[in-house]
C-alpha cells in the first residue's frame, strides 16, 4: 500500500458545500448583507444529502450553500457596493457625531447606490422566463403598495410598488387578459393569461392590516427590491407589445374629460397623474392609433399531427375565450361608495364594461348616479332607497361570480338583501368521483346552456313575489319593470338553449346501438378485471383492496356530504318559511 | 468649677433621663469609660474602684482644668470680666490685613519652583526668524513690480485664472447623481431587446478580450436557473377559504389536508393480471440468451484458474542453511503453500459442483436483480415524495401555517404578508428562522409611586 494517507473531509461532498458563516466570511459581508445578496442573485441554501459528511462529522443542523454558488457570488459587482455603503454609513455617522453638517451633506450627495438591472437580465435571460416568475413579483408589489406609509419600510418602495402595480393592472385591462377571480379570506386571487402564460397573484384587502411580528420585514423588502426592478422591465415590454405608451399615458379624449379642475381636490399635481391612472377608469393612449385591420381574423393553419376534432375543439375554445373577454361589453356600471372600488373597477373594465362611481369617492369618475344609461348599480347594503327604473341593483359578488362562470349570471340571486349563493373557487377542477356541490353543478349546467333547477328558482321567485306584495305599491312598479326585463332575459336564454338543444336530439337517436356495444365492452372489461383480481398475488391483492376501500370511502364521504347538505338545505328552508309566516302574522 | 459643675450636671441628667433599666447607659459616658488596664490580676480589679478613687479622679480633673484656664486666659474664666472674654465685631478692617498677609504668602514662590529654575544666568538666544521675513527684499520688489504692472493692466496668472473662473463658472454636474433602484420615478427600458443599454458597450467586441479584461460578467451557471422547489409561487387557497364558501367546502376544509397526504393510488394504477405476470417474468425474459454466455464465461474462468494453479506450486525453498534440515521459516511457508493449494482445489471442486447447479444459481441471480430493482424503485419513490417537501435548511424546521377558516360572521382574516413569507420558506428560498430574542441582563424592579399608591 503506497500513496499518501487519505484524510477525512478533504474531498467529496464535504468540499462541495460551505456553511453560511464561512461563505459570509469569504465574501467579507455582514450577515444581513449576505442574505440580501443571496436573495438578489437568486442563490438559495441547499440541503446536502449526507449532512454528517458535509458537516465534518457533526450532526448539527446548519445552513449550507454550494461552494460553486458562493464562488459565483464573488464576481458580483454589487458586493463592492455593499462594502462602499458600509463605509458611507460609517463616515456619515462620524460626521454627524462631530456635527460637521457640511461633510454630512456632501456625503449624502455621494451616497453609493446600485441598480439591479444586470441581475434581472442575468436571472431571466429571456422575456418568457421573467413572465414565468411574475407571480411572486406581482404578489409582493401589490402587498407592499398597500402598506401604510410608516416606518416599516421606505416610503419610496411603497410608491414604486404602487406605481408598478397600477401599471400592470392597466395593462391587464388593455389586453383583457384576466381569467379568474377568487375572493378568499386571505385576499383576492386573480389569474390572468399574459402572452400564453397563466399568471396568478394575490392582493390583500384594503382593510387596515395589523403587522404580524413573526415576519422578517428585511427579507421581504429585499425580495420586493428585486421584484420591483423585474416588474418594471416586464411592464415596459408588455406595454410595448400592445403599442402602448410607457410610462402609460391616459387616452387624450378621456384626459380632456377628466381635466376640468377636478384633480386639485384629491391630490397634488405630482400625484394626481398616478391617482388618475389608479382610478382605472380611463383607457390608455397607444403609440399608433388602433385601426380596423387589427380585427381581421387570423388565417388558421392546421398544426401537424392534429385531427379535425382537436382543431374543432381548439376553435371552440378560442370562441369561448373571445366571448368571455367581451362579457361586460355594453354594460354600464355604477359603484356605490360602500363597495370596494378598485377590484370591482378593475374587473369590470377587464371585461369591457364601463364603470363609474361617486365624484367625491375617487378621482376619475366618468358619469353620475343619475345617468339613465346605467344598467347595473353595485350596492352592498340591505335596502336601497330611491331606486331608479331601468337598472339592476346588485351585490358585488355578482360581478365576481359572473366572471368565473364566464357568463352573466341570472341577477335574481344577487339582489340587495338576498342571501347570496356561495362564492365558488374557480381554481378547483373536480376529478371523477369527487364531490361536486350542487351550486357548481348548476353553474356547469348553465355554462352548457341548459336551464337547470327551474322549479326551485320559480319557487324562490314566487316567494319573492309574495314578499313583494307585502311591500308598498311604489316599489311594485319598479319590480314589474324588473320582472319584465327578467322575462325578456329569460326568453333570450330560452332561445339560446333551444338553438343548442336542436343538436343533441339527432345524436341521441343513434345512441341506442352504441350503448349496447358499450355495455358489452364494459361487461367484458369488468369480467377481465375480476379475473385479474383473482389472479393477483396475495400481497398485491391486499394493496388493491386497500385502494378500493379508500375509493369507496371517498364516495361514501361524498354521499355523506350530500346528505348533510340536503339536511342543511331543508332546515334552512323551513326556517325561512317560519320567519316568513312570522312576518305575515 | 464651671466646667466641673457642667460635667456633673450633665452626667446626672443623663442618668436621671435614661436610667429606665439598670443596664441602660448614657452612650456618651459609655464611650468615655476609662480603660482600667489588665483585669487578669487582682491589682487590675482593685485599682480606681470605689468612691474615694472617683473623688480623687474628679479632683485631679478639676485641678487640671484650673491650670489650663490659668495658662490660656491668665486666671479662672469665671472670674474674668466680660471685656476680657468678648469683643465687638466692627467689620472687615482687620480681615483686609489678613488677606494682605495671605497674598504675601502667595507671592512667595514655591520651593519646588525655586528648585526647577535654570541655573544659567545667560539668556536664551532670540528667535530671529520670527522677526524676519525670508526673501523679504525679493518679495517686496516683486510686489512693487506687480503693482506697477497692475497700473498698466497686467495681472498675474493666478489672478487671471481666478477671474476667468468667476466669469464663466463650470457647468452644473453633467449627469445628476444616479438614482437608486427604489426611486419611484425611475425609468425602465427594454432589457431583453438586442441593443439594450446594459450590453450596448460590449456589442461587437472580441469575446476573448472581454473575458480576459473582465469586462464581461461571469456567466450564470445553468444549475441556478432551476428553482429549489417545483411548488407554485402562489398557491391558491382551498375552496373552503372562500369568503362565502359552500357548506361542504367549509366542512371539508379541515379534513382535506389530511386526505391529500394519504392519497391512495387510483384504479388505473392498480395491478392487473398482465402487469403482475410481467413483473414476475421480469428477470426471465433475457435469461435464455444470457445463460449460455454465462456458462461459457464460467468455463473460461475455470480454465484460466487451473492454468494459474498449475504454475503456482512455488519453487522449492532454497536450502542455504543446512542440506538436511529446513528452517522454521521454510516450514511455515511450505505449510502456507499447502494450505493455499488445498483451498484452491476445494474451490475448484465447488465450482465444478456449481456447474450442475446452474439453474438454481440463475434463479438466485434473478431474484437478486429483482430485489435490486425493487429497492431502486422504492428509493425513487421516496425521492419523489421528498421532492415536494420543504428542505431542512437550518436549525428550525419549516412548519405549515395554521389552516385559515373563516368562522361564521367575521371579517376576512389572514395576512397576505404572512402567507407570502411562509410560501418563500416552503419553497426553500429562505431558511426558517426565529426572531432574535431580546434578553435583559438584569431584572427589572417595579416600584409603585407613592402618589399613585395613595390614589388606589
Amino acid at each position: 500500500m503506497g500513496g499518501l494517507e487519505k484524510k477525512k473531509y478533504q474531498r467529496g461532498s464535504a468540499t462541495n458545500y460551505i456553511t453560511r458563516n464561512k461563505a459570509r466570511k469569504k465574501l467579507q459581508l455582514s450577515l444581513p448583507d449576505f442574505r440580501r445578496l443571496c436573495i438578489l442573485k437568486g442563490i438559495y441554501p441547499h440541503e446536502p444529502k449526507h449532512k454528517k459528511k458535509v458537516n465534518k462529522g457533526s450532526t448539527a443542523a446548519r445552513t449550507f450553500y454550494l461552494l460553486k454558488d458562493i464562488k459565483f457570488l464573488l464576481h458580483e459587482p454589487i458586493v463592492n457596493k455593499f462594502r462602499e455603503y458600509k463605509i458611507f454609513v460609517r463616515k456619515l455617522r462620524k460626521a454627524y457625531g462631530k456635527s460637521e453638517w457640511g461633510t454630512a451633506e456632501r456625503l449624502k450627495d455621494n451616497k453609493p447606490t446600485y441598480k439591479l438591472d444586470h441581475i434581472v437580465k442575468e436571472r431571466y435571460p429571456t422575456f418568457v422566463d421573467a413572465l414565468r416568475d411574475l407571480d411572486d413579483a406581482l404578489s409582493m408589489c401589490f402587498l407592499f403598495s398597500t402598506f401604510p406609509r410608516t416606518g416599516k419600510c421606505h416610503v419610496q418602495t411603497i410608491q414604486l410598488c404602487r406605481r408598478l402595480a397600477v401599471e400592470f393592472l392597466n395593462y391587464v385591462i388593455a389586453s383583457r387578459s384576466l381569467r379568474k377571480v377568487f375572493l378568499s379570506i386571505k385576499g383576492i386571487y386573480y389569474q390572468a393569461e399574459v402572452l400564453g402564460q397563466p399568471i396568478t397573484w394575490i392582493t390583500p384587502y384594503a382593510f387596515a392590516h395589523d403587522h404580524p411580528t413573526d415576519v422578517d420585514y428585511r427579507v421581504m423588502a429585499t425580495f420586493t427590491e428585486f421584484y420591483t426592478t423585474l416588474l418594471g422591465f416586464v411592464n415596459f415590454r408588455l406595454y410595448h407589445s400592445l403599442n402602448l405608451h410607457y410610462p402609460p399615458k391616459i387616452d387624450g379624449q378621456a384626459e380632456v374629460e377628466l381635466k376640468p379642475a377636478e384633480g386639485k381636490e384629491y391630490a397634488m399635481d405630482s400625484e394626481s397623474y398616478l391617482e388618475k391612472l389608479s382610478a382605472l377608469s380611463a383607457s390608455l393612449a397607444r403609440v399608433v392609433a388602433p385601426t380596423q385591420e387589427d380585427d381581421v381574423e387570423m388565417d388558421e393553419f392546421p398544426v401537424e399531427g392534429e385531427t379535425a376534432e382537436q382543431m374543432d375543439a381548439r376553435r371552440k375554445e378560442q370562441e369561448a375565450l373571445e366571448k368571455h373577454k367581451k362579457l361586460f361589453e355594453g354594460l354600464r356600471f355604477f359603484l356605490n361608495r360602500e363597495v370596494p372600488r378598485e377590484p370591482l373597477a378593475f374587473i369590470i373594465r377587464c371585461f369591457g364594461g364601463q364603470v363609474s362611481w361617486d365624484k367625491s369617492l375617487c378621482i376619475g369618475a366618468t358619469y353620475d348616479v343619475s345617468d339613465p344609461s346605467i344598467t347595473h348599480q353595485i350596492v352592498d347594503r340591505p335596502q336601497v332607497e330611491q331606486q331608479v327604473v331601468g337598472r339592476y341593483y346588485l351585490q358585488p359578488q355578482w360581478v365576481f361570480d359572473s366572471v368565473n362562470a364566464k357568463l352573466c349570471l341570472p341577477v335574481a340571486d344577487y339582489f340587495p338583501g338576498v342571501l347570496l349563493p356561495p362564492h365558488l373557487s374557480p381554481f378547483v377542477t373536480e376529478q371523477e368521483g369527487d364531490y361536486i356541490p350542487p351550486e357548481k353543478l348548476k353553474l356547469l349546467a348553465m355554462q352548457r346552456g341548459e336551464d337547470p333547477g327551474e322549479e326551485s328558482e320559480e319557487e324562490e321567485e314566487e316567494e319573492e313575489e309574495e314578499d313583494d306584495n307585502d311591500k308598498e305599491e311604489e316599489e311594485e312598479e319598479e319590480d314589474e319593470s324588473e320582472k319584465e326585463e327578467e322575462m325578456k332575459l329569460k326568453k333570450m336564454e330560452e332561445q339560446k338553449t333551444q338553438s343548442n338543444k336542436a343538436l343533441p336530439v339527432k345524436v341521441t337517436a343513434g345512441k341506442v346501438r352504441l350503448e349496447d356495444k358499450q355495455r358489452l365492452e364494459q361487461e367484458q372489461q369488468s369480467e377481465e378485471k375480476r379475473l385479474a383480481i383473482m389472479m393477483m398475488k396475495k400481497r398485491e391483492k391486499y394493496l388493491y383492496k386497500k385502494i378500493m376501500f379508500g375509493k369507496k370511502r371517498k364516495i361514501r364521504e361524498a354521499n355523506k356530504l350530500a346528505a348533510k347538505r340536503k339536511a342543511h338545505d331543508t332546515a334552512m328552508k323551513e326556517e325561512k318559511k317560519k320567519t316568513k309566516k312570522a312576518r305575515h302574522a | 468649677a464651671v466646667r466641673h459643675s457642667r460635667r456633673g450636671s450633665s452626667s446626672h441628667g443623663s442618668l436621671s433621663f435614661l436610667g429606665l433599666t439598670p443596664s441602660a447607659r448614657d452612650p456618651a459616658t459609655a464611650v468615655r469609660r476609662r480603660n482600667r488596664g489588665p483585669r487578669n490580676r487582682k491589682k487590675g480589679w482593685k485599682r480606681w474602684a470605689g468612691p474615694e478613687a472617683r473623688l480623687g479622679r474628679e479632683i485631679g480633673d478639676f485641678l487640671e482644668d484650673v491650670t489650663l484656664q490659668q495658662r490660656v486666659a491668665g486666671g479662672l474664666i469665671a472670674e474674668q470680666p466680660d471685656a476680657g472674654l468678648f469683643f465687638v465685631d466692627t467689620g472687615s478692617a482687620e480681615k483686609g490685613e489678613r488677606r494682605k498677609r495671605k497674598n504675601k504668602i502667595r507671592e512667595k514662590p514655591l520651593h519646588i519652583d525655586l528648585v526647577l529654575r535654570p541655573d544659567s544666568k545667560v539668556p536664551a538666544p532670540k528667535d530671529i526668524l520670527s522677526h524676519q521675513i525670508p526673501n523679504g527684499r525679493k518679495e517686496r520688489r516683486r510686489q512693487q513690480f506687480w503693482e506697477r504692472m497692475a497700473q498698466r493692466g497686467v495681472l498675474p496668472r493666478s489672478e487671471r485664472r481666478l477671474q476667468t473662473r468667476l466669469q464663466n463658472p463650470a457647468p452644473p454636474r453633467e449627469k445628476p447623481p444616479e438614482k437608486g433602484r427604489l426611486d419611484p420615478g425611475r425609468s425602465f427600458y427594454d432589457i431583453w431587446a438586442d441593443d439594450n443599454p446594459l450590453e450596448r458597450a460590449l456589442v461587437g467586441q472580441d469575446a476573448w478580450f472581454l473575458q480576459q479584461t473582465q469586462k464581461q460578467r461571469v456567466k450564470r451557471p445553468l444549475r441556478l436557473q432551476q428553482k429549489p422547489s417545483q411548488l407554485p409561487a402562489v398557491e391558491v387557497i382551498a375552496p373552503g377559504g372562500s369568503y362565502n364558501p359552500t357548506f361542504e367546502d367549509h366542512q371539508v376544509c379541515g379534513g382535506d389536508k389530511v386526505e391529500r397526504q394519504l392519497r391512495f393510488p387510483t384504479a388505473a394504477e392498480a395491478p392487473t393480471a398482465e402487469t403482475v405476470f410481467r413483473e414476475q417474468c421480469e428477470g426471465l425474459l433475457e435469461e435464455s440468451g444470457d445463460e449460455e454466455e454465462e456458462e461459457e464465461e464460467k468455463e473460461e474462468e475455470e480454465k484460466k484458474e487451473e492454468a494459474v494453479g498449475g504454475a503456482q506450486p512455488s519453487d522449492p525453498p532454497r536450502l542455504l542453511h543446512r542440506p538436511g534440515k529446513k528452517t522454521e521459516q521454510q516450514r511455515r511457508k511450505e505449510k502456507e503453500a499447502r494450505e493455499l493449494q488445498r483451498r484452491r482445489l476445494k474451490a475448484l471442486r465447488c465450482r465444478q459442483q456449481q456447474l450442475f447447479r446452474l439453474r438454481s444459481l440463475g434463479r438466485q441471480l434473478r431474484r437478486w436483480e429483482q430485489e435490486l430493482l425493487r429497492r431502486r424503485r422504492a428509493r425513487e419513490a421516496k425521492r419523489r415524495e421528498m421532492e415536494g417537501r420543504p428542505r431542512r435548511l437550518g436549525r428550525i424546521k419549516y412548519e405549515d401555517p395554521a389552516l385559515e377558516v373563516q368562522l361564521s360572521d367575521e371579517l376576512p382574516e389572514g395576512s397576505v404578508l404572512h402567507d407570502r413569507f411562509k410560501s418563500l420558506q416552503k419553497r426553500s428560498l429562505i431558511e426558517p428562522r426565529e426572531r432574535a430574542k431580546f434578553k435583559r441582563k438584569y431584572r427589572l424592579k417595579y416600584v409603585e409611586k407613592r402618589a399613585f399608591r395613595e390614589v388606589t
